[in-house]
């Protein structure tokens, strides 16, 4: 019997970018440097790079060695490992669907802000004038252009989940254009995601050298890389510091969408993957802390413009109030003229005492934003105070959608991969059809977002629909390789493949550390949830000018509980499905399962 | 006589002040000149002040087109070191008449440009207290820029996929068609299960580390 050969990456190398332009991506950006913030500065490497060790590194080359092994998708690799496991495959493909409804959103945005970045004066710079050219839009006077810029322009955001509006038609172009590209990048498979990943991997880190150099070299940068390394050791003591720690290192490095398992079924039998996952694994972590040096560069940049500009609306508040010539007064001695002005008028200076401000560096360094308010509300308030600001907007969109892009290139592959592995499915379309067919479909659904709740919606994805199921799913994935499968089964695997048995730092992660560290991080959650009360998110007010903290509605907590449960619930069902088949049909389940397992040698 | 006369002299400064002073059709105006000049600074002198009253004279004849107004139509008083002041305007016709604040206003908003040049300040560094600056009008466009940028990008995607769908569909014919023609050396050609050896592309096979004949194994 000829079958079509199974395409694989031209090189190693290819493999490798591919990985890389999957596992760096947004989070690096915008999650790492808030979480360095919120947890002691430099201390925070601490934990970060022991859980590496401790279970980033492991549960990676896991993923690679199964996805080489069986050289299927998800679903057929977890069904060759048990015939009762291809839930969890399953599973792995539901949340991949979830994740590339809404990632690809964040791309529109950023389409939408690069487009914009193309005019004479930055859109988000100025706010826009009323109608009667007396002043500025009141919403856009409580809040600052970017905020306005944001939820305004770009989102057109409801003030609550309930209120539904339109399709933005300017966010759904996007969207469709950012859908086009992944179809671009994917349409032959590993055939173009190859060629498209040597420049997703790599022109990323362009920008952040480029970054780097402007970043240092703007005033008041110092300030903020100082604020982030030194490290204040007392967090460590927090356990919330470690739990952080081991999330960041479990969710940035995509484990559980089944992208990994993907990119390594195409992979030659003998690629040394061991060596591979180590290396991508230092990136990764290495790009993070690289972004977040570049992003405090930035946060001390803008923090300093503040504290300056703070500086000199008190001084002018001093002068107008109390007349005084406008040599007295500089923004050195702004603060001791305010305490001689309080003591020596002291009627005159109640009179203004609420316009008085607190100006303080310190305060503005420690307001710390994650997520799309650090990416495209803090950054791009930096960037419009710097000289040449279009041509920094550009770099730093163009580089945001590189690794948006990147990103996506590995869930998609995610969903793609195993469909492609359905004989049925592979026989009656062409591979090209069923790519466009899944795009077409997460397109259609994700103008869902573009809506003018559509950021609740967004959110509730994002906070939902890929963290629990993943830490469930990968402790299921590596129970069952070493318990189900059987450690000793995986080491001869791997010896077949790389030549040499795993040393015991392998087989003592796999077996017990990272399965004991992720059972507590599940259990970690749920008490979570189950002590957070009603779940709660920011809907954002316009008389305001800020978010307030409002309640899910009854339907919107009945979402979230049917987004847990339908990628939850494949694991148990498909077991269940495959004991029933197994009854029904006797012997012949357990045959073919053997039957695929010996064949992919 | 000659004190009658003097008494006016002096008084009517007194009295002008007195207008001033007391007046609620005054304007308080602040120029901030360091801030906005720095190292190229002048001094606030009387001249300086003499130039500022000349164009609210100014401002005021092209607000009423009555060529009658004069500079001693406006008084200037409460002047302090910050260089702030307050100043109203006089009926030409009858000095003791204040011109209402509504009207000084109006004529200082449409000439607040000549203002601000003859002093090369700007609405921010030559404020009059209570008067909005005019607001320049925002830029609009016939196109979006946005969409330009939009069309140009889509426009290449759209051309690079017809491009790769259009080549895989030539490459499928052209297999097609050779696959019709040379069905019989395809004996010739070793499909192993469709694995990664036939990716190698003919060559002799990759060298497994477990199968070598390694040394430290056949030494006893």
């Amino acid at each position: 019997m000829s079958k079509e050969a199974r395409p694989s990456w031209d090189s190693p190398m290819q493999f490798v970018l591919a990985c890389v332009s999957y596992a760096v991506g947004l989070g690096n950006v915008w999650r790492f440097p808030y979480l360095c913030q919120m947890h002691g500065g430099g201390g925070f490497l601490i934990p970060y790079l022991l859980m590496l060790v401790l279970e980033g590194i492991p549960l990676f080359c896991m993923e690679l060695a199964i996805g080489q092994k069986m050289r299927l998708g998800s679903i057929g690799a977890w069904t060759a490992i048990s015939p009762y496991l291809g839930g969890l495959g399953i599973a792995s493909v539901v949340t991949s669907m979830y994740l590339c409804l809404y990632y690809n959103v964040i791309n529109a945005w950023s389409f939408w802000y690069l487009f914009h970045s193309f005019q004479s004066v930055l859109p988000w710079a100025e706010c826009p004038i009323n109608t009667n050219r007396t002043g500025y839009l009141e919403e856009c006077e409580v809040a600052s252009p970017t905020q306005y810029f944001f939820y305004r322009e770009t989102l057109n955001i409801s003030s609550s989940i309930d209120e539904n509006g339109g399709i933005h038609m300017g966010q759904a172009l996007c969207l469709l254009l950012a859908w086009i590209i992944v179809y671009l990048f994917i349409v032959r498979g590993v055939k173009s995601t190859g060629m498209v990943v040597y420049f997703t991997a790599t022109f990323p880190y362009v920008v952040l050298i480029i970054y780097l150099i402007r970043g240092v070299t703007l005033h008041g940068a110092w300030n903020g890389v100082k604020y982030m390394f030194t490290p204040k050791l007392e967090q460590l003591a927090n356990p919330q510091t470690w739990i952080n720690a081991a999330t960041q290192i479990f969710f940035s490095l995509g484990l559980g969408f089944g992208s990994l398992i993907a990119f390594a079924s195409y992979n030659h039998h003998n690629n040394n993957f061991e060596r591979q996952a180590v290396a991508v694994s230092l990136i990764n972590s290495g790009t993070s802390v690289f972004a977040s040096v570049v992003t405090f560069a930035i946060y001390g940049f803008k923090a300093t413009f503040n504290y300056e500009s703070c500086l000199e609306r008190m001084r002018l508040l001093m002068l107008n109030t109390f007349d005084l010539s406008e040599e007295t007064i500089s923004a050195e001695n702004v603060t001791e003229w305010i305490h001689h002005l309080n003591v020596t008028y002291p009627e005159k200076f109640a009179s203004i005492a609420s316009k008085i401000e607190d100006c303080s560096l310190q305060a503005e360094l420690d307001t710390a934003v994650e997520g799309t308010g650090l990416a495209f509300i803090v950054y791009s308030e930096a960037i419009k105070n710097m000289p040449l600001s279009q041509l920094w907007s550009v770099l730093y969109f163009v580089m945001l959608l590189l690794l948006g892009m990147g990103s996506m290139l590995g869930n998609v592959t995610a969903i793609i991969t195993p469909l492609g592995d359905i004989k049925f499915l592979s026989r009656t379309l062409s591979n090209e059809t069923i790519n466009g067919l899944v795009c077409l479909l997460c397109l259609l659904l994700g103008f869902g977002f573009t809506s003018r709740s559509g950021n609740y919606w967004f959110t509730i994805f994002n906070e939902y629909a890929a963290t629990l199921s993943l830490l469930f799913i990968v402790f299921i994935e590596v129970v069952s390789v070493c318990y189900v499968y059987g450690l000793r089964r995986f080491e001869k695997d791997i010896e077949d493949m790389l030549g040499h048995r795993p040393n015991w730092y392998w087989k003592v992660m796999w077996a017990a550390i990272s399965p004991l560290l992720l059972f507590s991080l599940f259990i970690f959650y749920i008490i979570n949830y189950i002590q957070g009360g009603t779940p709660t998110y920011q809907a954002w007010d316009k008389n305001l000018g800020k978010s307030v903290v409002q309640e899910y509605p009854v339907y919107g907590q009945a979402f979230i509980a049917l987004l847990l449960a339908s990628s939850l619930s494949c694991v148990p069902l498909a077991a269940l499905y495959a004991a029933c088949r197994k009854k029904q049909r006797g012997t012949s389940l357990r045959q073919h399962a053997v039957n695929t397992v010996t064949s992919t040698v | 006589m000659l004190a009658g006369a003097l008494l006016l002299i002096f008084l009517s400064p007194l009295v002008a002040q007195d207008l001033c002073k007391d007046s609620k059709d005054g304007f308080k105006v602040r120029l901030s000149i360091k801030t906005a000049l720095g190292n190229d600074a002048y001094e606030w002198n009387e001249s300086e002040m003499f130039l500022f009253r000349s164009t609210v004279a100014y401002a005021m004849r092209k607000q009423t087109k009555q060529d009658t107004y004069d500079i001693t139509n406006i008084l200037v008083c409460n002047d302090t070191q910050r260089v702030s002041f307050v100043f109203v305007v006089t009926s030409p016709d009858d000095p003791a008449n204040m011109i209402p604040k509504a009207e000084v206003e109006k004529a200082v908003r449409l000439n607040k440009h000549r203002i601000n040049s003859a002093f090369l300040l700007s609405d921010m560094t030559l404020e009059f207290v209570g008067i909005p600056p005019t607001l320049e009008a925002p830029i609009t466009y016939e196109t979006q820029p946005w969409l330009i940028v939009f069309g140009v990008v889509i426009g290449a995607v759209a051309i690079g996929i017809v491009a790769l769908l259009m080549s895989t569909a030539s490459k499928k014919r052209r297999a097609k068609e050779n696959a019709a023609g040379l069905s019989e050396e395809d004996e010739g050609i070793v499909k192993e299960n469709g694995t990664a050896l036939s990716g190698l592309g003919g060559r002799e096979g990759v060298f497994n580390q477990a199968f070598s004949n390694d040394d430290r194994f056949t030494q006893l």
